[in-house]
């Protein structure tokens, strides 16, 4: 089980992004997490996965726990290894490894030797990848790399998967074939932590959902719930696929530097 | 005939040497974007190291493990203490730090081994040779080559089959991801600054059977090595070796039939001949012969 408790999160030392958020992902549990632009969802992703610092960001409050254990501190390998893995923003795969150098890349921390075979598991419920293993992954469809990006953070063997806007910049066809297969990664008992400004997509996948605004949870229920309050209506699932894009293009807060600490 | 075959021997023994140089840039280069000016001096260590271990009546092979070893570590090391600190600075400034490193572990070279020359022992007779084609080869440079030949097929097994070689070129193109996904990227820019340290150790133990002497400017051989990594691609082990190659045959060829055709001018026509053919090269090929464009698509 996840456990985040009264979260605080600052950036540069100075600017305060998560203001006391808490969260509960059950183990086998899919949840969703809802917010616009700016809310601090990737935020609190970066938190769980030790990736905070590389951007200059500090928990100066509140804890991460995971199956009773802290996670602030931790290296993101560790992490990793403890069983979380992601589905960055953006895909984030490496476009110039293979497809399958891609996957082993995700098993990386793994020292069982059925890593091989895992990755034969995963071209297996990714035919599109399949036919692709020997390609760079820079040449496959952005549908092809979100699907493949999907199938490197398998390559782990997480109990828990945290996915940050799979469906940006996705068709509405795409999009759906994603929701299916975090439903069906989900199902096999991986417990599914979902960012997604895509709430109807969201509400469908997930049992539980909250709703960040400027770093604090305003909403918070079961998807069914979530469909049915008036905020989440008018304002997330209002948006027409059209707005929700124009919103997308305002969003220009991409740093994708090199770091580490 | 025989003075054109016997040049080109030479000039392929000595671009194995720019091309095990060559290879340390690109390990490094390849895992971090990071280019380091110090490779020369991990060069110079590598080879003193050498001397020292072999006057002490260490028996060759055993040796140059050693100084490969020892020199490699030494790389890991400063990664670990002087630029792991800093990684996420722009890369230009790890760049500009690796000049002082270069600096500070020339003038610790020097305190220690002293500036003058020392001979470099080699495991066969010195003066050996063996006849191809005609031409009297070295056995140093069949050394040299073999040296590199080896280095080359382990970069090739390293970088396309095994984990970390996975692990480096993931951490090149994208370090969050990497992270991201588990790779322990510290650990991935240690080894790589190993594997360079290491590297240039055995391109300094074959270059010192050249001259057959060791000292301190032995190091400057790195700049002749960077036409030969900008040549082949700073990410291509395939071609800094092809690019150390070609360079070293040109600067022998130069200097054996240009250099005396220009009279006293051309006297080291034959070191700044490199630079000439390396700009020509970069700018029609501006990734170099074998380095590689950003896939990128959107
Ligand atoms: N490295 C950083 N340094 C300073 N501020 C940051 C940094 N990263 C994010 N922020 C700020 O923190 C706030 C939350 O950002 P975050 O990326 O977590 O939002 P988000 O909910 O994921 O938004 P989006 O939907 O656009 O991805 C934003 O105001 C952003 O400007
Ligand atoms: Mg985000």
């Amino acid at each position: 089980m996840l456990e985040i408790g009264n979260l605080e999160v600052v950036y540069n030392k100075v600017v305060l992004v998560l203001r006391g958020v808490s969260l509960r992902v059950e183990d086998g549990q899919a949840v969703a997490l809802l917010g616009s632009n700016g809310a601090g969802k990737t935020t609190l992703l970066r938190a769980v996965t030790g990736l905070l610092s590389i951007h200059d960001g500090e928990i100066t409050k509140g804890a991460v726990e995971w199956n009773g254990e802290r996670l602030e501190g931790l290296a993101p390998t560790e992490i990793v290894r403890r069983g979380v893995a992601q589905v960055m923003e953006r895909r984030r795969i490496f476009p110039d490894l293979t497809v399958e150098e891609n996957l082993l890349a995700g098993a990386y921390q793994r020292r069982d030797g059925e890593v091989r075979a895992d990755v034969e598991a995963q071209l297996e419920r990714f035919p599109v990848l399949a036919g692709r293993r020997s390609s760079a992954a820079g040449y496959l469809s952005g549908g092809e790399q979100q699907m493949l990006a999907i199938a490197r953070a398998l390559m782990a063997r997480p109990k828990l998967l945290l996915l940050d806007e799979p469906s940006l910049g996705l068709a509405p066809k795409l999009v759906e074939e994603v929701a299916g297969v975090i439903g069906s990664v989900n199902a096999e008992g991986v417990a599914v932590l979902l960012v997604e400004q895509n709430a109807a997509m969201a509400l469908d996948v997930a049992d539980h959902g909250y709703v960040l605004e400027t770093g604090r949870v305003v909403h918070d229920g079961t998807a069914e719930e979530l469909r049915e309050d008036r905020d989440v209506k008018d304002f997330y699932l209002g948006l027409g696929a059209e707005g929700r894009k124009s919103f997308r293009e305002v969003k220009h807060y991409h740093r994708r530097k090199r770091w580490l600490s | 005939m025989e003075k054109l075959l016997q040049l080109t021997f030479s000039g392929l023994a000595l671009g194995g040497t720019y091309a095990l140089v060559a290879l340390g840039f690109v390990v490094i280069y390849r895992s971090s974007q990071v280019f380091n000016f110090a490779q020369g001096e991990f060069l110079i260590v590598g080879a003193f190291l050498m001397t020292t271990l072999t006057s002490s009546g260490v028996p060759w092979p055993a040796a140059l493990l050693v100084a490969m070893l020892v020199t490699g570590l030494l790389g890991a090391v400063i990664e670990r203490v002087v630029l792991r600190p800093l990684v996420g600075r722009p890369t230009f400034v790890l760049a500009i730090l690796t000049i002082f490193i270069a600096f500070l572990m020339r003038t610790a070279a020097v305190l220690i081994w002293g500036a003058d020359t020392r001979a470099m022992p080699s495991p066969w007779p010195r003066d050996g040779t063996l006849s191809v084609l005609g031409a009297r080869v070295t056995y140093n440079s069949i050394g040299a080559m073999v040296a590199t030949a080896v280095a080359l097929l382990a970069f090739f097994l390293l970088f396309r089959r095994s984990k970390i070689g996975i692990g480096m070129r993931a951490t090149a193109t994208d370090q969050e991801a990497a992270l991201g996904v588990g790779i322990p990227v510290g650990r991935v820019f240690g080894t790589a600054w190993f594997i360079a340290g290491a590297t240039a150790a055995l391109g300094g133990v074959f270059l010192g059977m050249f001259p057959r002497v060791v000292e301190p400017n032995l190091g400057f051989v790195a700049f002749r090595a960077f036409p030969a990594v900008l040549l082949g691609g700073l990410d291509s082990p395939a071609g800094a070796v092809t690019g150390g190659l070609i360079l070293g045959v040109l600067e022998l060829l130069a200097q054996g039939y240009v250099n005396p055709a220009l009279g006293s001018f051309g006297q080291n026509f034959h070191e700044v001949f490199a630079y000439m053919f390396m700009i020509v090269v970069l700018v029609v090929r501006p990734y170099g012969l074998f380095g590689r464009r950003d896939i990128e698509r959107v």
